[in-house]
């Protein structure tokens, strides 16, 4: 299947220094991938080089298989970080006026709109001027500004800052939805707990540090996690490390609780799964729980940007 | 060009300003005002000018007689002392005391001796001054009188032959075209009515320039502006812009244009119905004619025939866009450039300095319109907007006017390019770094 955007060997420099090196990824149709990176990485640069407000220095940027074109960037919705409204003009009216830049004709700007708006709750707000509403609810305006003309790409740069957690989760159900309806969505955010929401049921995360090179984080590694795993037991410290044998390292061991339970965290050893151990702890102590820990987004982001870093310095 | 897209663009621009509240109040007030201070001005001089009866004491029998008929004192030149609406004269030889001459109702006594004649100077006598222009209508028929008085003394001329020696010399101009001579002068006149286009072209370009400039700068605050890169060509958006402004420029003009011609014809019509001031009269025995006429038959204003209007109206409203075009968009790359508009103001004077110079030039070409800089300066984009309309009206080859508006034209839109290459670099900047250094930085292609 055509991905919905491909990007090829991407290329920007400003004088001397290099901002996108040779970024290669493809944005499927109804995926939702995570753009993620440290500040200065080149989320912003790269989002705008598919926007076509900076004009990369080479590769290739294909939007549904097509060569970069206005006509096509401008079917792409697109929410950029530093994002604001008209504070003179009505809601509803501005809202026509972006539907129409994005090339809808008033009338069915206007129905669109008014669907969205009825989606998102926000009816009431068509007439009132942006300067009496809240922050809150502007961003919501600027949410339905962008996915109004219906795009097959959606670019969110931070699209949950502002948002209350009430609005930011209805926000990702939106998101989800459009998703699960054929929109392909690039999602460039610091917020880790929402790129775990909006990410984890669908698709693959792209990180990238300084221009280097991007770092994959397949989704397996999430479902299965890195090999640790908590148990709660009841027994004593001799009995357990005895149990786990050569089977899994001991990385930490608690304090007994008042009930007598204590919790380990344990490191499986290569090619030892994690009923294996079960059957070895359960033959000497008895076993409360056992918790397959998967890494937090946040983790293997740090861990990603960390292995590149440490990469580069190397080369160098 | 997507110019549905543009057309969007001036929609917006059009509608938050035309739309708006203290739009509609200032358009409406601008005529209620100047009208209110016109009315003002003429009900104020109205009640400003005192009646004034003024009793001449000319005691060296200089200018006046006795009539035997009536007893009393005459002026030997009636006709020196024309009729005026607030002005009665009486004359006596011997005046009586200050409060008698009052109490008789005269408030103003004009007192003299023989020595008048060589010092020109006498006194006036009042309690309330009768006024300055009073005051300088008495001297006039004084001086006048004197004059009579002195003629008919110091002459064997007699009072209509020393008028018909009087001389006021008017030189009428004759040009010389291909060899031939061709109705010429006026020089002043015509260049006048093209300076008055020019100084209401600079003047809307430097309002506008400046709503143009803050506008951009707006957006660049709101943060709007990358949403609107991303869907429009900046070229695109500005021209929207800069188009958008234009068409409010106009509509207040033709507002103010309406309005106030309602107004003044409503004040003329009581003014003439005299419900306001004295009716106007074009003087005793005289038939209203047709402007036209009026023109023609006058040799300075028959001047205004003179000019090609087809050519001026034309070039005028060509010139005013193309002007409106290259200027708007010099604004708006200085928007493009700053992060308030107070920055921007330190940064406009260069783009205003060659305005500002035109401005100058076309005040000389008032007096000199033949002057060759201004040739050149009616080729140079930056300056031909105001030149070419006073040239236009003194008179110039088709050609030119053509071949200096396609250059403007020309201009224009390369300057709308490179504004437009700014405003998406001015997207990215920061605001770290500004000014003229950063324009010049951006123009080479530096995005940031």
């Amino acid at each position: 299947m055509t991905p919905t955007l491909s990007l090829s060997q991407l290329q920007k420099s400003y004088g001397t220094q290099s901002v996108l090196d040779g970024v290669t990824f493809d944005v499927p149709p109804g995926s939702i991938v995570g753009l993620l990176g440290p500040n200065g990485a080149g989320k912003s640069t790269l989002i705008r080089s598919i926007m076509g407000i900076v004009e990369p220095d080479g590769g290739e940027v294909l939007i549904g298989g097509q060569p970069w074109s206005r006509e096509g960037a401008r079917g792409i919705g697109y929410l950029p970080e530093e994002r604001g409204l008209y504070r003179d003009m009505s809601v509803g009216q501005q809202a026509v006026y972006f539907a129409q830049l994005k090339g809808m004709k008033k009338p069915e700007a206007v129905a669109s709109l008014k669907t969205w708006f009825e989606r998102l709750e926000v009816q009431g707000w068509w007439d009132k001027k942006v300067s009496d509403i809240s922050k809150g609810m502007a961003q919501k305006i600027q949410f339905i500004c962008t996915v109004v003309h219906q795009p097959k790409l959606l670019i969110l740069d931070e699209p949950l800052s502002g948002f209350d957690p009430i609005n930011a989760r209805r926000i990702i159900e939106v998101v989800r939805s459009l998703a699960a309806d054929g929109t392909s969505v690039l999602l460039s955010t610091h917020d880790m707990p929402s790129v775990e929401r909006l990410v984890r049921s669908s698709g693959h995360v792209e990180s990238r540090s300084r221009g280097v090179c991007p770092v994959h984080l397949p989704s397996s590694e999430r479902q299965d996690g890195t090999g640790v795993q908590e148990v709660l037991f009841k027994g004593n410290d001799m009995s357990f490390t005895h149990a786990l044998g050569a089977l899994a390292n001991l990385d930490s061991i608690g304090p007994t609780s008042m009930s007598g339970v204590r919790k380990a965290s344990i490191r499986l050893r290569d090619g030892v799964g994690p009923a294996d151990v079960l059957r070895a702890l359960t033959q000497t102590i008895e076993v409360m729980e056992f918790i397959k820990v998967r890494p937090t987004m946040e983790s293997l982001f740090i861990d990603a940007v960390s292995n590149v870093e440490s990469e580069t310095t190397a080369e160098a | 060009m997507n110019y549905g897209l543009i057309q969007a663009v001036v929609s917006r621009e059009w509608r938050t300003r035309v739309l708006k509240p203290s739009f509609l109040l200032a358009t409406l007030l601008l005529p209620v005002v100047s009208i209110g201070f016109v009315v003002g001005a003429i009900l104020l001089t109205e009640s400003a000018e005192v009646n004034s009866t003024v009793l001449v004491e000319d005691a060296p029998g200089l200018i006046s007689r006795l009539d035997r008929a009536s007893g009393q004192y005459v002026p030997r030149c009636p006709g020196c002392f024309p009729e005026r609406q607030n002005l009665n004269y009486h004359f006596t030889r011997e005046a009586p005391a200050d409060s008698i001459w009052q109490a008789e109702g005269h408030t103003v006594l004009v007192e003299y001796d023989d020595s008048i004649l060589q010092n020109q100077s006498g006194y006036l006598v009042y309690e309330k001054s009768p006024g300055a222009s009073a005051k300088r209508n008495i001297e006039r028929d004084l001086s006048r009188a004197m004059e009579h008085a002195r003629v008919l003394e110091s002459t064997e001329l007699n009072w209509s032959a020393y008028q018909a020696l009087k001389m006021d010399v008017n030189l009428v101009g004759r040009g010389i075209e291909k060899g031939q001579r061709v109705k010429g002068g006026g020089d002043e006149i015509r260049g006048s009515i093209g300076f008055l286009f020019s100084a209401l072209l600079l003047l809307v370009l430097v309002i506008y320039g400046g709503v143009i400039m803050r506008s951009v700068v707006e957006e660049k605050a709101n943060h709007v502006v990358e949403v609107l890169v991303a869907a429009v060509r900046p070229e695109e958006l500005l021209l929207g812009k800069v188009v958008g402004l234009g068409a409010v420029a106009v509509t207040q003009l033709l507002a103010w244009t309406i309005l106030s011609g309602l107004g003044f014809s409503a004040f003329q019509f009581l003014f003439d119905s005299g419900t306001i001031g004295q009716a106007a009269t074009l003087g005793s025995g005289e038939v209203p004619v047709d402007l036209l006429t009026l023109m023609a038959e006058n040799e300075g204003l028959s001047h205004l025939l003179d000019i090609q209007w087809s050519v001026m109206i034309g070039g005028a409203v060509a010139f005013y866009i193309g002007g409106y075009l290259l200027y708007g968009s010099l604004f708006a790359a200085v928007g493009s450039s700053v992060q308030s508009e107070q920055e921007g103001q330190g940064m406009i004077l260069p783009i205003t300095a060659p305005l500002m110079f035109g401005y100058f030039a076309a005040i000389m070409a008032v007096e000199n319109p033949d002057l060759p800089i201004l040739e050149w300066l009616g080729w140079f984009p930056l300056t031909s907007p105001v030149i070419m309309l006073v040239r236009i009206a003194g008179g110039v080859a088709l050609w030119e006017v053509v071949l200096s508006w396609a250059l403007l034209m020309l201009t224009a839109r390369l300057t709308l390019g490179l504004a437009g290459r700014l405003y998406r670099f001015g997207v990215l900047h920061d605001g770290s770094r500004s000014g003229w250094k950063l324009l010049v930085h951006w123009m080479q292609g530096h995005g940031k």
